[in-house]
């Protein structure tokens, strides 16, 4: 166990720059998730952290100590690849036994058996031991992959996108299981993902990488209700955050917001930039509520489509010129119909126009409000 | 024969995998358009191919019973006789060098492969994962010794060898095939290294074992076929060398292919006995392509990622 730094860490593949000095501090037994477009460079960071790829510059540490130059195998790291990386002509039996036979981390033959039987019967895999990987489906590939790196000590343990290729239901419930894994939650763990769900399930802490670079730090109720720019509230989300863009205007009881075409008009309180300013307003389709509400905004517009989501409905209403989606408990809405909605003023989210960089609006939500939505979230998409 | 003796392993072993079995495509369009009268024709070319290709070893065959006096008989009409086999062998009494030249053979031809197995592996896999400065030239100027001819350098090895002692003996002559089996091996090898993930090398480094066990336990099994296939092609190569061994031997070293000849040196040409020779010589290249089927398995990584 050891907390991990990763310090001005750049990896460039000739010409392409595949980091562009990342720095990162993952506590000792934090759950910290990667997570960014293909790409981004996730895996990139996994595999300096393991020893893989050698960064063109910077240091990586693990528990202090420098690693940048050590050999993987010295590092005490475990790995679970994107696409498994099972030995072919081993049976599951012998790929779990692998690391428990190497010259690092050799333990007893019984010794072995008792650690591979307790992760298997943990992770449901224990009726497979005699098999071939080839004679495994992807999710039970994928849970052999995960109880091989359970299965040693480890110091970190990486996780590369290890629920990206399993069907949706498969996925949910691994997201489950994993959250209910003792071992990995108390271990130092690194977890790629381009799932924004798997990210607020998961991580204490998340990481938003683009290009190679760093854009926000933080637990999920500042990633979900702070995002650092348009690009971080776009990633999180389904439906997708719905932006509006407008200008910061004048109003009798202070600063507002206005929507290109006038259609939509919100109060902002304390702002700190001036009248005029190009902004983006971010709303949360889950924010939104249909029909009018005390103390909320109403914002007249046209039903454009209706979507069941289970429970749920996602409307896609025109306002204006502007096409705002929200979800709601399942009731009669008509498409072509005539409906109100509120905005609660409290929940927008406003960046810059040009750079898409957030712009804090006075007031804004309590965090443990903020902290039930964004599990709400994650709940209500499982 | 080389030919044949690749593929016929190679597609005993598709039909008799059940799961990963892959049929060959003609056959299939052949049964989706129901014409049994084009399978028909596809089989009957087949079988007019295999009389052809196997025409002249069974020409020998004939030739090796035949007797001295019927030698030049061109019907099927003749006593058939062991006698050719025994004078070869030495078995009437009277004792034989072919025996020696067989066994030269096969001390060179295998030393010369496990040497070049020894070497070539390691360089195979470096040559498939890393980029280092020089690699590619190197690669092909490992190449182009199998397309330089040898008569080009056998008169300077010829003066080296004399020189330096290596003439007429084994060393020599494994030293001297490396030109003609570690090419082989490297580029075939190389391909099958390619073809592996390397994640699961990466895998075994994180897993706690250093570069060279990681390549020995992970990496050497998989390319198990590739082995076989390589040594087996380099081998029969080895084997069938003639013209190193005519040059850089006299009669310590020598080897069947120089030896066989032998027998039409003297005033009347022993075809029967060169023909004898040449079936026994063929025998261990059959024996080694049978003994090794097994290992030329397609489809050894199937489920090492997921597809």
């Amino acid at each position: 166990m050891a907390s991990l730094a990763l310090r001005g860490v750049r990896k460039e593949y000739g010409k392409l720059v595949a980091l562009a000095g990342l720095d990162l501090e993952v506590g000792d037994g934090e759950f910290f998730v990667l997570l960014g477009p293909s790409g981004a460079g996730k895996t990139t960071t996994l595999k300096c952290v393991a020893g893989l790829e050698a960064p063109t510059r910077g240091r990586v540490e693990i528990g202090g100590r420098d690693v940048t130059d050590a050999e993987p195998n010295t590092r005490h790291v475990a790995m679970a690849f994107e696409n498994y990386a099972l030995y072919p002509q081993q049976t599951v039996y012998d790929n779990i036994a692998f690391p428990l036979r190497s010259p690092r981390y050799r333990v007893a033959p019984e010794t072995a058996q008792v650690r591979i039987e307790r992760v298997t019967e943990t992770l449901g895999i224990g009726h497979l031991l005699r098999r071939m990987p080839r004679e495994l489906s992807g999710g039970q590939r994928q849970r052999v992959a995960l109880a091989r790196v359970l299965v040693r000590p480890a110091d970190v343990l990486l996780l590369d996108e290890p629920l990206s290729h399993l069907d949706a239901k498969l996925r949910a419930a691994m997201r489950a299981e994993l959250k209910s894994l003792g071992d990995l939650q108390s271990t130092t763990s690194l977890y790629v993902t381009h799932d924004y769900q798997e990210a607020l399930a998961l991580g204490d802490r998340i990481a938003v990488l683009r290009a190679g670079e760093l854009v926000q730090v933080g637990t999920r109720e500042e990633i979900w209700h702070r995002p650092a720019d348009a690009f971080v509230a776009r990633s999180f989300g389904q439906p997708g955050i719905n932006m509006v863009p407008g200008e910061v205007v004048d109003t009798p009881v202070g600063r507002g917001f206005r929507s290109r075409d006038g259609a939509i008009a919100l109060p902002l309180g304390a702002v700190p930039v001036p009248p005029g300013t190009a902004v983006e307003a971010g709303l949360r389709p889950r924010d939104l509520v249909l029909g009018e509400r005390p103390g909320m905004l109403a914002v007249t517009g046209r039903v454009y489509v209706v979507e069941p989501l289970g429970r749920q409905l996602e409307v896609t209403i025109d306002v204006g010129a502007q096409r705002i989606a929200l979800v709601t408990p399942r009731e009669r809405v008509e498409p072509d119909s005539l409906v109100t909605l509120s905005v609660p003023p409290a929940r927008l989210i406003l960046f810059d126009g040009t750079t898409g960089v957030r712009i804090p609006v006075g007031g804004g939500a309590p965090e443990a409000v903020v902290a039930a939505d964004a599990v709400t979230e994650v709940a209500g998409r499982v | 024969m080389a030919v044949q003796q690749e593929s016929q392993p190679i597609a005993a072993e598709r039909t008799s995998t059940p799961g990963i079995a892959v049929r060959p495509e003609a056959a299939v369009a052949a049964e989706r358009s129901g014409s049994r009268w084009g399978e028909m024709a596809l089989n009957g070319l087949t079988i007019l191919y295999f009389l052809f290709a196997l025409f002249p070893l069974v020409w020998m065959l004939l030739l090796s019973l035949k007797p001295q006096e019927q030698l030049f008989t061109t019907y099927f009409r003749f006593s058939p006789t062991l006698a050719a086999y025994r004078e070869v062998l030495g078995t009437g009494g009277g004792g034989s060098d072919f025996l020696r030249f067989f066994l030269n053979s096969l001390i060179v031809a295998v030393g010369a492969v496990l040497i070049s197995l020894l070497v070539g592996v390691p360089a195979a896999y470096a040559f498939a994962r890393w980029k280092f400065l020089g690699g590619e030239s190197l690669l092909f100027t490992l190449l182009s010794f199998r397309f330089a001819p040898e008569l080009m350098v056998i008169i300077p090895l010829l003066v080296i060898y004399r020189r330096i002692g290596l003439f007429d003996t084994h060393l020599g002559l494994i030293w001297v095939y490396q030109l003609i089996t570690l090419p082989l091996i490297v580029w075939i090898l190389r391909s099958y290294f390619q073809d592996l993930t390397p994640e699961l090398e990466q895998s075994a480094l994180l897993d706690g074992y250093n570069r060279v066990q990681a390549f020995v336990k992970v990496a050497v099994p998989l390319i198990r076929p590739g082995l076989a296939a390589a040594g087996l092609l380099a081998f029969i190569f080895a084997w069938n060398s003639f013209v190193f061994p005519f040059a850089l031997t006299g009669s310590n070293a020598q080897t069947v292919t120089v030896g066989s000849l032998s027998f039409l040196g003297g005033a009347t040409p022993r075809y029967n006995l060169t023909a004898a020779a040449a079936l026994i010589a063929l025998v261990p290249p059959l024996l080694l392509a049978l003994s090794i089927q097994r290992f030329l398995v397609r489809g050894l990584t199937f489920g090492a990622v997921k597809g």
